[in-house]
């Protein structure tokens, strides 16, 4: 075995993680290729179970996985099921053991919240935490420290969804750099792997959701043409569906406890396991007065249990093969991602439905940790020859008069991406504005997510239609949405504050971090300067490159504001002993550079212009004589 | 504000070669992703991301015929959109109409093949009225009056894809 040998000037490694419904697994990169880390656990593979024992103490992982039959209503399984997802929710009513805590208020309403036994209710950001804290503790004993992490989402995740995820790591104390897709993630490390051009389709059925992109590789460009799916499908509902039986021949009288719904769910578990083995299955359950039964399963049982699940993610992918404006046979390959494609049925209908044997060279469970510590790599060099373009999965909307939805940004737009909406009043001496962010695919507002509601006041009274209100909705590569609001008639441009429809405020973060910390706000400043200064080191290096690169784009006045500000942030680095001198320092660096990068980005974009070939100009100057002679010729008329 | 044409550096015309299209959005792309920005100062930061959704904003309305047919448009000086210019010829909208009662039996019959072959024959027929704008912007003077026509039966044929595509959703 090799031995890492320790560089202690080495900038901590940026990890990757694969933080699913069933297990959620860590991976870094070494020597250029992608590796899982050994986890508590002593596997590449943590079971994604927290429980919350009477001590006090908090266990993840198999330990907590062992607790879900014994003590369910102390035991989160699946926690991704509720990210982002409020207390009424239909995922609530579902077939599960564990117990919900009644909101106290409508601020407590906006996230499911679990009761484990103890005073304060638990939100699924707050246990997905735990999962992250436990992984990033695997990293750190492995890598001696930890530098940013990209942490993977279903493709089909939406805004609420995606925001909480962000939120659990940084209550885990991470740098999250990036969320990143699943299909995209696997796509990554196949393709880096192969080296090969084509046009893809990613199929990921995981424990509790399902995803279909159909990606191209071109010039290591990966670019997402489509994406579909439904973020509450899996391998659970095949468990569910499997353990309604058992529970009816167990004769479990109703309501069931959260025990028996445990053990049946577990049950279901590992007759689903065996059976991509053997032909039939059984195992031995607890019955009606004391009794005990053999429960049994066949292969053909379960295909035809799974089979209706199977059917929605047809849908999906004939709908996203539709939006990618490609026919099945057009693909070079069929990729299979996530546990669940270990089901044989599985691989056999997604044989079917697009006319090939899908790939499954990588190992299914492994290979979106993979893509993710691939990508988190790339982002922390410079000589990145790869990118990912991705796709925003559903589209973003503003609530119409009459509850209709005017859909904004379209599913399947390039991200990140951006656009503006304006808006006027629709009665005379209205002064106020009130606006609905959704996201969603369905015609009424109410049966799509609502993500922000923000209101508009102090309008001055005017006819109906002549104030303007001007909605900028930016997306950035996560698929996060930023909302910002104008009122443009009055020339008063106000910051509107937009409140999420679910989930955390930037409050509530701030709160939990402070309290899951021994010490408190103290800790918490002294995470603070930590962060900051591998920040500003960051920056150090990152302009010192610029330097070398680009030092022609800078005059001698601005080269001397410029290198002022690198020492100054330097000695900062070394002297302070809080975050905000280091903060101050960065921003002033970052203020002397600012100009200087704006030309930068364009000698990037000169060049990246330039690979045209002069044969091409010539041409498309030759086409383009008709409309230039006509656009002169209007000019003219107007000038 | 620039035009798309001017953000992605491709020639003002219809006729864009999709291929050098994409080519140019990538090559840029890869110029400024935010994520090849990751580990710059804030405001470096902030602003390869507008500059990223510029371009991806000008890729999108630069694929697609009709919003490329609406921005050569505003090149002229003529600011189209949906609501304001004229109505194709009452044939086009018999035609369509007969298209859409054919969908809604064919939906309601559960009639995949059918719906399928609806999808198809839009598809087609906006290909051809696509060919046919090319043709009209590449004349001198452009005919803006027939771009218009052009323009109002593609928007119509769309709209009869989405809602045959809808109608596989639902089968």
């Amino acid at each position: 075995m090799l031995l890492d040998i320790f560089d202690p000037k080495a900038a901590p490694k940026a990890i990757g993680i694969d933080l699913g419904t069933t297990n959620s697994i860590v991976a870094y990169v070494r020597d250029g290729s992608p590796a899982a880390l050994v986890t508590c656990d002593g596997a590449p593979l943590l079971p994604s179970v927290v429980h919350y024992a009477d001590s006090g103490a908090i266990l993840v992982g198999r330990a907590a996985k062992a607790q879900l039959t014994r003590d369910p209503g102390r035991t989160i399984a699946s926690v991704k099921r509720f990210m982002g997802r409020d207390a009424k929710d239909p995922e609530t009513k579902r077939l599960g053991a564990q117990k919900f805590a009644v909101p106290k208020n409508d601020e407590q309403a906006r996230s499911v919240r679990f009761d484990v036994g103890r005073p304060a209710s638990l939100t699924p950001v707050e246990v997905s935490a735990e999962i992250l804290k436990s992984l990033k503790q695997s990293a750190v004993d492995q890598l001696r420290g930890v530098g940013g992490v990209v942490i993977t989402v279903p493709a089909y995740f939406d805004d609420a969804q995606r925001q909480a995820t962000k939120d659990a790591g940084r209550l885990a104390g991470l740098e999250v750099l990036r969320l990143l897709n699943e299909p995209t993630a696997a796509a990554l490390a196949y393709g880096l792997e192969q080296k090969q051009n084509g046009l893809f389709a990613v199929y990921d059925l995981g424990g509790g959701t399902f995803d279909i992109t159909i990606l191209r590789l071109e010039d290591g460009v990966f670019q997402v043409k489509a994406s579909g799916g439904d973020s509450a499908l899996g391998g659970d509902d095949m468990d569910r569906a499997i353990a309604e039986g058992l529970l009816e021949q167990m004769g479990a009288p109703s309501p069931r406890s959260p025990q028996v719904v445990a053990l049946a769910l577990s049950a279901a578990r590992e007759l689903k396991h065996a059976l991509t083995e053997t032909t039939q299955a059984s195992i031995e359950l607890p019955a009606k007065g004391g009794t005990s039964i053999q429960a049994k399963l066949t292969r053909s049982e379960l295909d035809a249990l799974i089979l209706p699940l199977l059917e929605r993610t047809g849908k999906a992918c004939r709908r996203a093969l539709r939006d990618a404006g490609v026919d099945a046979a057009a693909l070079d390959g069929v990729i299979l991602v996530g546990g669940s494609t270990k089901v044989l049925r599985v691989q056999s209908y997604v044989a079917e439905l697009f006319g090939k044997a899908p790939r499954c060279e990588l190992d299914p469970e492994l290979v979106v940790a993979y893509g993710a510590a691939l990508q988190a790599d790339l982002l922390t060099r410079d000589d990145a020859e790869v990118l990912l373009l991705d796709v925003l999965p559903l589209s973003l909307g503003i609530e119409t008069m009459g509850g209709g939805v005017d859909k904004i940004l379209p599913r399947n737009t390039t991200i990140p991406t951006g656009a503006r909406a304006t808006f006027t009043t629709y009665a005379d001496n209205q002064t106020g504005f009130e606006l609905h962010v959704v996201q969603g695919e369905r015609e009424l507002a109410a049966d799509c997510r609502s993500l922000a509601r923000f209101s508009l006041r102090g309008i001055p009274p005017m006819p109906a239609g002549m104030a303007r209100l001007e909605i900028e909705l930016a997306v950035d590569e996560n698929s996060l949405l930023k909302v910002s609001a104008r009122e443009t008639t009055t020339g008063i441009s106000q910051e509107i504050a937009v409140q999420p429809s679910y989930g955390l405020t930037d409050d509530d973060v701030e709160r939990m971090l402070i309290e899951a910390l021994d010490f408190g706000e103290e800790d918490l400043e002294r995470r603070r300067l930590v962060e900051t200064r591998v920040e500003g080191e960051r920056l150090v290096l990152a302009t010192n490159k610029g330097l070398i690169a680009d030092a022609d784009l800078l005059n001698a006045t601005e080269r001397a504001a410029v290198d002022q500000a690198l020492t100054q942030l330097k000695s900062a680095i070394e002297s302070a002993k809080s975050a905000s001198p280091v903060q101050a320092a960065i921003d002033g660096l970052d203020h002397a550079t600012h100009d200087w990068a704006g030309r930068r980005m364009n000698r990037a974009v000169a060049l990246a212009i330039a690979g045209k070939s002069v044969l091409d100009i010539e041409k498309s100057v030759e086409n383009a004589a008709g409309v230039d002679a006509h656009v002169a010729r209007h000019r003219g008329e107007t000038a | 504000m620039m035009s798309p044409f001017e953000v992605l550096g491709v020639p003002v015309l219809f006729a864009l070669d999709e291929g050098e299209l994409e080519k140019r959005h990538r090559d840029l792309s890869k110029a400024l992703h935010p994520d090849r920005y990751a580990g710059r100062p804030s405001s470096e930061r902030r602003e390869a991301l507008s500059r990223a959704i510029s371009v991806n904003e000008a890729f999108r309305k630069l694929r697609d015929p009709i919003s490329r047919a609406e921005a050569l448009l505003s090149e002229l000086g003529r600011e189209v959109t949906e609501t304001n210019q004229p109505k194709p010829p009452p044939a086009l909208l018999m035609q369509v109409m007969e298209q859409r009662e054919a969908l809604s039996l064919a939906r309601r019959a559960g009639d995949r093949g059918k719906v399928e072959s609806i999808a198809a024959h839009a598809s087609g027929r906006a290909e051809e009225a696509s060919e046919r704008m090319a043709d009209a912007f590449s004349e001198d003077p452009i005919p803006v009056e027939q771009v218009l026509q052009l323009l109002g039966e593609l928007r119509y044929l769309r709209r009869l894809k989405e809602e045959a595509g809808a109608a596989l959703d639902e089968l």
